[in-house]
């Protein structure tokens, strides 16, 4: 049995209100009362890419969930899109717990993500959003104006985390901390402005999108 | 609960065995305050929270790759902080978190 799969049996068994069991390899069954049986692959992947989430759902049958374990687990835009084409469910481990008590495995999506993903689909000033990444998307506006936005999830967004999101997603106009309850540290900050993009909350975001 | 054969969480490395080996196989540590915070502390943990206070460029990228090959099989979330954030935010003391060197002085 490997280690992702050793954690995840080990957090469903703490957790306590859905059971699971390994099935073989990377895939395990999640059981909830009154909940359909969710059939889940847990992955220990860096990066899902399209290739990676056609490969498990093709060689996986009946596959319900994909799960990347690792905190850093990136998602392509892809990947994501091809998931959801498929009904299958994508995210992080917490995601799957939810999903399995709430017993819509199939049409999860990343939790960490979802609401800001939703937010800026759903604002009246954007005209298309294109989802390079789980955290990264290109935002046009309706006046034509295009911005790349990364999101960072963490409490206190730091200096290291937005020049890492910048590293590996490359430029980006805004850094918005996605966080209701967050602040990012003025370092980071200046570590945004130091690149060339702006570290900002949603109100800020908002605002942004509006003048633009 | 889990069906898997005994307790789940048997066979996962302690606090005290990751304390372990991050410091044996990632040489850079040296150069920065390393500690452990959250859930594994008290026995186990969906992710293992780790925070490392220190300097950036060569030496941060350096450790970076080290720590990338230690946690190959464990469920690592690091966090990255400058010697200033960690004075503006006092994370350490917030989040009670506790240095590697101690977690691995208690290794039996």
């Amino acid at each position: 049995m490997n280690w992702q799969i050793k954690y995840a049996l080990a957090s469903f068994a703490k957790a306590g209100r859905s059971t699971a069991e390994h099935v073989s390899g990377e895939v395990i069954r999640i059981m909830t009362q009154d909940q359909p049986d969710v059939l889940a692959a847990i992955t220990a992947v860096e990066t899902v890419n399209q290739a990676t989430a056609a490969q498990y759902r093709e060689q996986i049958a009946g596959l319900d969930f994909l799960c990347g374990y690792r905190a850093s687990c990136v998602w392509e835009g892809e990947a994501i899109q091809y998931l959801e084409q498929n009904r299958v469910g994508w995210g992080n481990f917490g995601t799957l717990g939810s999903a399995a008590l709430d017993g819509d495995a199939n049409s999860a999506a990343h939790k960490v993500y979802k609401f800001s993903d939703r937010l800026l689909r759903q604002y009246g000033r954007v005209a298309k959003v294109d989802r390079e990444f789980d955290r990264i998307h290109s935002v046009t506006l309706r006046s034509g104006v295009t911005f790349r936005i990364g999101m960072i999830a963490d409490y206190e967004p730091t200096a290291d985390e937005v020049r890492t999101l910048w590293e590996r997603f490359g430029p980006v106009d805004i850094v918005w901390n996605i966080n209701p309850n967050g602040t990012p540290q003025p370092d980071a900050n200046e570590a945004g402005r130091a690149l060339g993009c702006e570290v900002m909350k949603w109100d800020e975001l908002k605002d942004c999108l509006s003048k633009a | 609960m889990g069906r898997a054969e005994g307790l789940p969480e048997q066979g996962l490395m302690t606090a005290s065995e990751i304390a372990v080996h991050l410091l044996g196989t990632c040489a850079s540590l040296e150069h920065f305050d390393a500690y452990m915070f959250g859930s594994t502390l008290n026995g186990f943990g969906q992710d293992i929270d780790i925070l490392i206070v220190g300097p950036g460029g060569d030496l941060l990228a350096q450790l970076k790759k080290e720590m990338r090959c230690a946690g190959q099989s464990l469920p690592l979330h690091i966090l990255y902080m400058q010697p200033s954030e960690e004075c503006h935010s006092q994370f350490v003391a917030r989040e009670k978190c506790i240095p590697l060197a101690q977690l691995a002085s208690s290794a039996s």
